[in-house]
């Protein structure tokens, strides 16, 4: 049974009576389109049997053109080789395409999936005692089929229950003794032999649609959802196993336990058992809903993002190269356009959202930018500590501001600019590369540095000292913190 | 920091530095191939981690100038090519390049092992001393790295002056000072006083705590900003 035969897949065909199952199975077993016809009608008499049968086969069983586009768009079907191989397939279980792993690890729910595969090594040798197997395991397989479709019959997978996949065809041979024994069971109750089916069947069913509940979350889905809850494999496993108890037994409380108790506190307790069994079955559907919408709305963060990136690269860069290109005989604008929008850029990818715009090292900073943007010479500014700003600060801002306005016009290059804020005090260092000046010759009507940097400064209760020589000029600004009360009184 | 100050060393018939360029834009890497000048020699260029460690390996620079942003590799940028060239270490010097100003960018690659930071916007003079200072050993601090360690370290002195890791003593502070505000190494030799070589020592030893120091404030501060 178990041996790998050359047939043709087992498609409905469109040489038809009702739906074509019958010639389908017929050209798919080899038989005689006739004698399969009469047994299925030999079957349809007996109990109805056939019927179920060939309704099954109906629903489950794609028709040859559906089967052709499903072979085309997963070529190398995990479940084809089992059944519908079109080439004689000895697939050894460790030469499994990559697929397989993914359906063969639970048995139940790639056998369910795909029912109609299965069905024919191992269910048809069961021949119509398999019937009540099917009319017990159809539901699910309709479920499982109907839910799943063609997307995806390999989705269902995961941690294996029992190493089948060692087995080749160990899921059909699974689902085939299932089969036989329900058929058996059935058989043995006919025979007179008393089998409590009215508890075997609930709670079979309860079993197989808990099972393929939880099947219904593929691997990553189910390893997302153990991640989200914190819980481990096994503490995964637990659940499902207490799911399972509990539905069972609260099937089971309400097919058999009717009558004789207090019918009031059984069907409470029972009502509460199935909810909760219900509930966890649901769970997984739920979660997936909800990590699907969660990724969804991750994807749109991120779309967001992307668009707020792109009106901003268009705004700033995007505008400024255009400009570039149109300037680009005018060095001077170009390195000052350049200079702009590199502040800009760095200003947006680097900012500190701590930091508010109120702070002294930002309006240094802003300063800075805006000497260089009039003067178009780089103004470097780095600075080490930071404080709020005050009205005194305000003082050493515009006191800074006229001192790189004047080593940008007269230093002719780079400035640096350095602040640094301690408990002492603000210190702001200003210099140039310039050829130098002797403040002391600096004429009375020049009121740059003498009024807006040194009489500023004192004012505020600082001091400005200027040193210059052939190497550059330095202007040293210094507001003590300590001097907050009456620097504010003398001005 | 601009003037060349180990001046007789390249006046005589002494080689070229040997160099190697690792940056993945290779507008950049050409122009600055060209804009160095005749004191070094570039023996080598890459684009990549893989290629950097490889090339690195091949030609045994005397030192190799550093993006610290490079694509390939396990994403470690600068960092990872100078973790690949590990064994080299003592014979090749590492001296970061970067168009960033971020701090975890500029410190995270000087604790890996670089010598020094230099951002791209500056001469092609500049570059070439920079070079020639990380190659005679010594560190090469940009005002913005300077401005990175006082903002690291605290702007307190130390008590013990000399050999511990977690501060900067009171001589360090000021030279880092100095080069913070924009002051070159001689500059800054004149305004305290001292020699350049002094000035030198001084940094280097700045450069060796911050690779070295686990001061909880170097490392609060580090992990405030994502760094180590």
């Amino acid at each position: 049974m178990t041996t790998a035969m050359t047939r043709p897949p087992l498609v409905r065909s469109s040489d038809r009576v009702i739906a074509g199952v019958c010639s389908g199975l017929a050209a798919h077993l080899g038989w005689s389109v006739r004698m399969v016809r009469i047994g299925m009608v030999v079957a349809a008499l007996a109990g109805g049997a056939g019927l179920a049968f060939y309704a099954w086969l109906w629903i489950m069983v794609p028709t040859s053109d559906e089967n052709a586009k499903r072979n085309a768009r997963r070529p190398a079907s995990p479940i084809a080789p089992a059944v519908s191989a079109p080439a004689p397939l000895p697939v050894p279980p460790d030469f499994m395409p990559g697929p397989v792993p993914a359906a063969a690890t639970f048995p139940g729910t790639a056998a369910l999936n795909d029912a109609p595969a299965p069905a024919v090594p191992s269910g048809v040798a069961a021949g119509a005692a398999a019937t009540t197997g099917i009319t017990s395991g159809g539901p699910g397989a309709a479920i499982s089929g109907g839910t799943d479709g063609g997307t995806s019959a390999g989705s269902g997978a995961g941690a294996p229950w029992f190493r089948v996949r060692s087995m080749p065809y160990g899921k059909e041979i699974l689902l085939g003794a299932g089969l036989l024994l329900a058929g058996g069971i059935l058989i043995a109750r006919m025979l007179g032999v008393d089998v409590p089916l009215g508890t075997l069947i609930p709670a079979a069913a309860i079993l197989g649609g808990a099972a393929i509940a939880w099947m219904q979350l593929d691997e990553t889905r189910r390893a997302g959802l153990l991640d989200k809850t914190k819980a481990d494999q096994a503490g995964g496993w637990a659940r499902l196993a207490a799911g399972l108890a509990l539905v069972v037994a609260g099937v089971l409380v309400m097919v058999s336990g009717s009558g004789s108790w207090e019918q009031t506190w059984l069907a409470l307790l029972a009502s509460v058992a199935v909810l909760g069994g219900v509930a966890l079955v649901l769970l997984p559907w739920g979660l997936k809903f909800w990590r699907d919408l969660e990724a969804e709305r991750a994807g749109r963060v991120r779309a967001t993002e992307r668009a707020e990136i792109a009106a901003h690269l268009h705004d700033s860069v995007l505008q400024t190269l255009a400009l570039i290109q149109r300037r680009a005989g005018n060095e001077n604008d170009v390195v000052r356009l350049a200079r702009a929008q590199e502040r800009e850029l760095r200003g947006w990818l680097y900012r500190d959202p701590d930091k508010d715009a109120g702070q002294l090292s930002e309006r240094i900073k802003a300063a800075a930018a805006e000497v260089e943007d009039s003067l178009g010479h780089a103004v470097d500014v780095v600075s080490v500590g930071d404080t709020a700003m005050t009205a005194r600060h305000e003082a050493l801002v515009q006191a800074s501001r006229e001192a790189m306005v004047n080593a940008s016009r007269h230093g002719g290059g780079a400035v640096s600019v350095y602040l640094e804020v301690a408990d002492g005090g603000a210190e702001v260092y200003v210099k140039d590369r310039g050829p130098g000046f002797d403040p002391q010759t600096v004429p009375a009507d020049r009121m740059g540095v003498r009024e807006s940097i040194v009489g500023r400064m004192n004012r505020h209760g600082g001091t400005a000292v200027i040193s210059s020589s052939a190497d550059g000029t330095e202007v040293r600004l210094r507001l003590p913190s300590d001097a907050a009360d009456n620097g504010e009184g003398k001005s | 920091m601009n003037n060349i100050d180990t001046a007789g060393a390249h006046a005589g018939g002494v080689p070229a530095i040997r160099v190697v360029i690792v940056d993945d834009h290779a507008i950049f890497r050409s122009g600055l191939k060209a804009d160095l000048d005749a004191r070094v020699t570039v023996v080598g260029e890459a684009g990549t981690v893989e290629q950097a460690i490889a090339v690195i390996a091949q030609t045994r620079p005397e030192v190799v100038l550093l993006d610290v942003h490079l694509p390939g590799g396990l994403g470690g940028g600068g960092r990872e090519v100078i973790a690949g060239s590990a064994a080299l270490l003592g014979s090749t010097r590492f001296l970061a390049l970067s168009v960033s100003d971020a701090a975890e960018d500029v410190v995270s690659v000087i604790r890996a092992g670089a010598r020094g930071y230099v951002t791209k916007s500056i001469s092609g003079t500049e570059i070439t001393d920079a070079v020639l200072r990380v190659a005679g050993g010594d560190a090469v601090f940009s005002p913005r790295l300077a401005g990175f360690v006082l903002d690291a370290f605290g702007t307190a002195p130390a008590d013990i002056a000399d050999d511990e890791l977690d501060r900067l003593s009171a001589r360090e502070l000021e030279v880092m000072r100095l080069i913070a505000r924009g002051y070159s190494y001689k500059e800054v030799a004149k305004e305290l006083f001292i020699s350049i070589k002094t000035v030198e020592t001084h940094v280097s030893a700045v450069l060796r705590k911050l690779q070295l120091s686990s001061r909880h404030e170097l490392t609060k501060w580090a992990a405030e900003r994502r760094l180590l």
